[in-house]
This record gives C-alpha cells, sequence and structure tokens, in this order.
C-alpha cells in the first residue's frame, strides 16, 4: 500500500474538540497537526518543480503564442493579426528553413539506419565489438561547439578530408562554402556527432532480445539478410520507435551549436533552420514577436512530424 | 557458421573505418594544437615533432579561458545539484505516494518535456529579463534547471516506480515522516539513478550554447563554451593556438566520459527500452 492516507485529503479544520486539556487529547491534536503535514508533504514535494515547470515552461509557450499575434518595434504589444505569419511566409530566408527542416526528415532514416546497423554488427559480436560501442559513442558527449571546431579545421580547403579525397584525384571540395552542399555537410557532421547516442539506444534495445528466437532462426538455416529482416527488426519495433522520434527531435532542436560555429546560417542562408532564425530574428534584428511566431510555426511542424511518425510506425509494428 | 563468421569480418572493415573516421578529428585537432604556426603551415599533417605546451598556456592565458571556466563551473553544479533535489523530491511523490492530482501533474511534467528550448526561447527570455534574471547566475541556473527539470522528474519517477512500496511501509511504522522517507531511504536508493541523470544534465547544461547565449550576454559572464567560440575571432590567423583552446575545453568532458560511460549511456538509454 503507498502511503499518505486515501482517506479525505482535506477535514474540516478544527475538527479536534476544543476546550479538553487532557493528554489524550493533546496527543490526538498532536496526531492530528501531523497528519495535516503528512497529508500536504506529496504536494510540498512536488511544488518547487511544478512551479519551475509551469513558470518557466508552460506558461511561455503560451505567453509566445500569444505574443506571435503582436507587433515589433513601435507597433510593440498591438494586435496584428496573422501579420507576423505573413511575413514570414514571404520570407525567402524562413521558407529556406523550413525547406531544411523537410531535408532533415528525409535524411532521418539514414541518420536512424547507420547506428541501428552498426548496433546489429556489434550485437552479432563482429571481431573488437567491445571497443567500438566506447569509440562510436565518444563524439556524443562533446558539445556542439567543440565539434564545429574541430569539423572547421577538418572541411578546410586543404585541411584532412579534402587531401584525402586529393590522394584518389578529386579534387578540392568547398564543403562549408558551396550553398548546394553546405546544408548537407553540415547534417554530416552531426550525424557523426549524435549517431554513438542512437547506437547505445538500440544496444540496449538488443540485450532485451529473446536470444532463443536467434538461435532457433540459425538452426533453421537463415542467412544474417534474414535474420535481421524477419527477427531483428520485428522485435525491436519499440526501440526503432524510441530512436526514430528521439533522432528527429536531436535533428530539429540541437543543431543550433553547429550552425553557430560552422555556417552562421550561410552560405547565401542556405543552411538556416527555424532555431536559428528565430534567435537571429530575435537577437540580431529585434524582432521579438516574428521571432515567436517562427517559434509556433516550429512547434506545429514538430508536433505534425511527431505524430505522424508515431502513427506510420504504429502502423508499421502491426503489420508483423 | 562459417557464412556468419565471414560476414562479420565482411563488415568488421567498414567499421574500423568508421572508429578511425570518430577518432581521427580529435588526434588531428590534438596535433595542430602542438605545432609551431610555422609548422602548420608548411606541413599540417606531419606527427608534431614533441609536446608542446605554450600554445595551451597562450589560449589558456591570452583567451582568459581561467573565466569561462569558472562560470561554467558554477553554474553547472548549481544547476546539477537543484536538479537532483527538486527531480527526486517530485519523482518520490509522483511514484510512491498517492495523492489527489498527481497522475495530471506527472503529465503536466511530461508536457514540459515535449516542449522545446526553441520554442519558449522568445518569451522565456523575456520572463527573465523582466525578472531582472538575464546576465546574473541565478538566471542561467534557473533557465538550465527549467530545461532538464521534466527529464529528470520523468527519469527519477520511473527509478522510484521500481522500489516496492513495502519498503516505504516499513520505514513509516518505524515513525518516519514522509519527509524523512524521503531523506533516509529514498535519497540514498536513488543514488545509481541521481549518478546517472547527473552526469547526463552535467554534460546537457556544460555543453549548452543556445541557452547561455541568450541569457548570459555580457563578455565577462560568458560560459566556456561560447568563450571558446569567441576564440575563433581571436585567433583565426594562429591555428595551432585555437586548436589548443578547442582541445582544454574537449578535456574535462573527455575525461568524464572516460571514467563514466557506462553511467552516461544508462542516462541516454532509461526509457527507450520499456515504459
Amino acid at each position: 500500500m503507498p502511503i499518505g492516507s486515501p482517506t479525505p485529503l482535506v477535514r474540516p479544520a478544527g475538527s479536534g474538540r476544543t476546550g479538553a486539556a487532557t493528554v489524550t487529547h493533546r496527543r490526538r491534536r498532536q496526531d492530528a497537526r501531523r497528519g495535516r503535514a503528512e497529508r500536504l508533504a506529496p504536494y510540498v514535494l512536488v511544488a518547487p518543480a511544478v512551479l519551475i515547470i509551469v513558470v518557466l515552461r508552460l506558461w511561455p509557450l503560451v505567453l509566445g503564442v500569444n505574443f506571435s499575434f503582436t507587433g515589433d518595434g513601435e507597433l510593440n504589444g498591438t494586435p496584428v493579426g496573422l501579420g507576423n505569419y505573413l511575413e514570414l511566409a514571404a520570407d525567402p530566408l524562413f521558407r529556406t528553413s523550413l525547406r531544411n527542416v523537410g531535408l532533415l526528415v528525409l535524411l532521418l532514416p539514414v541518420a536512424v539506419a547507420i547506428p541501428g546497423l552498426l548496433a546489429t554488427f556489434i550485437y552479432l559480436r563482429v571481431p573488437g565489438h567491445r571497443v567500438y560501442r566506447s569509440v562510436y559513442f565518444f563524439p556524443a558527449v562533446l558539445s556542439p561547439v567543440i565539434v564545429g571546431a574541430i569539423f572547421n579545421l577538418m572541411l578546410g580547403f586543404d585541411g584532412p578530408l579534402n587531401a584525402v579525397l586529393g590522394a584518389v584525384g578529386v579534387g578540392p571540395v568547398d564543403w562549408l562554402g558551396d550553398p548546394d552542399l553546405a546544408m548537407f555537410t553540415v547534417v554530416g557532421v552531426h550525424v557523426w556527432a549524435t549517431f554513438g547516442m542512437a547506437l547505445v539506444v538500440f544496444l540496449a534495445g538488443f540485450s532485451t532480445l529473446d536470444a532463443s528466437l536467434l538461435d532457433a532462426a540459425r538452426v533453421d538455416g537463415a542467412s544474417l539478410r534474414q535474420t535481421i529482416w524477419h527477427v531483428i527488426i520485428p522485435s525491436l519495433t519499440r526501440t526503432i520507435q524510441f530512436v526514430f522520434v528521439t533522432t528527429m527531435i536531436g535533428m530539429l532542436t540541437s543543431m543550433f551549436g553547429l550552425l553557430f560555429v560552422m555556417t552562421s546560417g550561410g552560405p547565401e542562408g542556405s543552411t538556416y533552420l527555424p532555431e536559428y532564425y528565430i534567435w537571429h530574428q530575435q537577437g540580431q534584428m529585434n524582432r521579438p514577436a516574428l521571432a515567436s511566431a517562427a517559434s509556433t510555426v516550429l512547434f506545429v511542424v514538430m508536433l505534425v512530424v511527431g505524430l505522424l511518425q508515431i502513427t506510420l510506425l504504429r502502423r508499421a509494428g502491426r503489420q508483423d | 557458421m562459417p557464412g556468419r563468421r565471414l560476414a562479420g569480418w565482411v563488415a568488421a572493415v567498414p567499421m574500423a573505418v568508421l572508429a578511425l573516421a570518430t577518432i581521427y578529428p580529435l588526434v588531428f585537432t590534438a596535433n595542430v594544437a602542438m605545432k609551431t604556426r610555422r609548422d602548420y603551415v608548411l606541413d599540417r599533417f606531419s606527427p608534431a615533432g614533441s609536446l608542446r605546451w605554450d600554445n595551451l598556456a597562450e589560449a589558456w592565458a591570452g583567451a582568459g579561458m581561467a573565466r569561462y571556466f569558472v562560470n561554467s563551473f558554477v553554474v553547472v553544479a548549481f544547476a546539477v545539484a537543484l536538479l537532483l533535489l527538486l527531480g527526486s523530491m517530485a519523482g518520490f511523490a509522483l511514484s510512491q505516494l498517492r495523492f489527489r492530482g498527481s497522475s495530471m501533474i506527472f503529465l503536466g511534467c511530461l508536457a514540459g518535456l515535449f516542449v522545446p528550448f526553441q520554442v519558449i526561447m522568445v518569451p522565456l527570455t523575456r520572463v527573465m529579463a523582466d525578472s531582472g534574471l538575464i546576465d546574473t547566475y541565478p538566471g542561467l541556473i534557473l533557465a538550465y534547471v527549467a530545461q532538464f527539470l521534466p527529464f529528470t522528474v520523468f527519469l527519477m519517477t520511473s527509478h522510484y516506480r521500481t522500489i516496492p512500496a513495502e519498503i516505504v511501509d516499513a520505514a513509516r511504522i518505524d515513525g518516519n515522516t514522509v519527509y524523512g522517507v524521503y531523506r533516509r531511504i529514498m535519497l540514498p536508493l536513488g543514488v545509481p539513478a541521481l549518478l546517472s541523470v547527473g552526469i547526463l544534465d552535467a554534460l546537457f547544461c556544460w555543453n549548452d550554447v543556445l541557452i547561455s547565449l541568450l541569457m548570459m550576454p555580457s563578455p565577462e559572464h560568458r560560459t566556456l563554451m561560447i568563450g571558446v567560440n569567441a576564440l575563433r575571432g581571436q585567433y583565426s590567423d594562429d591555428i595551432p593556438t585555437f586548436a589548443s583552446g578547442v582541445l582544454i575545453a574537449a578535456i574535462p568532458v573527455l575525461m568524464i566520459y572516460l571514467f563514466l560511460q557506462r553511467q552516461i549511456a544508462d542516462g541516454v538509454t532509461a526509457g527507450s527500452t520499456k515504459g
């Protein structure tokens, strides 16, 4: 039985009899006071956390939506209806940032498949599997600023990556200066930095896998490909779902550091993401209301993509 | 089975290449950090002749990194302490105590988990500015606590759910108050989870860019990661010193990783396979 009595939470005040100063009565009054303190205890324990979450996370969400319908600058605080949203729709930078979100969603399966495949190999004990686990995971603990700085060196015009390309006879590539390429470069670096996270999650999923299923597959003479397709993937639906959702959230929310250090949104605005746009409009352009509108759009996009993903993955899971 | 073993070796090649690709960028950076400017310009790939510490010393002193380290350390220490205290209190109440509204409160905390910082950064900055907390240590600490508290509460709640109610009942019969149970039973029993979630919270806060950029605008309040980014402009024509600064900033996290890998992985995977 959990503590905290299931009896009524609020007892009428002063329910103890008055005037009686006998020992038993005093004891009873003490018990009543203690009982009240005990009943309030759960609320006292959760209060600080609830207060902080409500005031500094949920309330700002409401404020932001409200704020997105007001004007900036001279119009500060006056309602402008959908003005900010119309301005966003017309802004090529914001459109690029949304297009880049679409690109991220398209690249998502790759970002999930790489760690999934690697985890499968590690689980099947390729030579050296113990070492690989720690090696692959280590960039995941580095700050995006550090990763970005390191890759600014790596991707330099005469940096190591172009040296490797030069050795096989391919000319140097302007990884961060080519508007058609820069976004792919940044996403590539993000995947480099984070696939270890997803890998570890996959490995945790594998540890719950029923080994007898694998043995059965082996006895039946299943090939590696068949084992992965018919045994491993169906048993890991839950983990795959989790990785999909967390990887997408990671892509949509934690690339600011890389963008900040590596491209600052350039070249020609080609590496804008909504979060960078929001930060830029708020801090650099002094357009907080417009930034709020962009935030609201980002929130809606994330909700829609998230729900869509969960629905699709559920349906895929049910077919098996 | 020979086929499987062969497949294993075939997989081993790309895996080894990938492992190299994971390690090499850091090795390259460390190597550059040990070179003189002249060596770097002449040949950036050759191994540095000897370990040289003057680049590191220059980056440390010239860029005032000591200050950034102290700023980051103070903020992270307070934020993590608060997160663990509030997270374990709420986690205990939500998992072991029955009270009216508890499931609503748990849902509210979960909802907080699904509100990305990017979505609330404009109004949050405003709320902080209105309360006079912008550009102060308490402001940044509070922002970090708000950011990672839903996650911390969620993990502590699921950890405390695994503790049988009988333990709490026994402690109650022995005459403990609810607070006594928290302090004497739940806090000690929560240590493994507190360690995991604490390390993870510390890493998140230490590595953060966006929140500290917004909450601590003035240069003397910069956290380490913002400071490292500022190195870029300062040493744009002195790459070895820049690389040294990056290396210095990476070292604490790499040390933590070496010693506490398991706990970090536990934190990351919590909630991935069940619930």
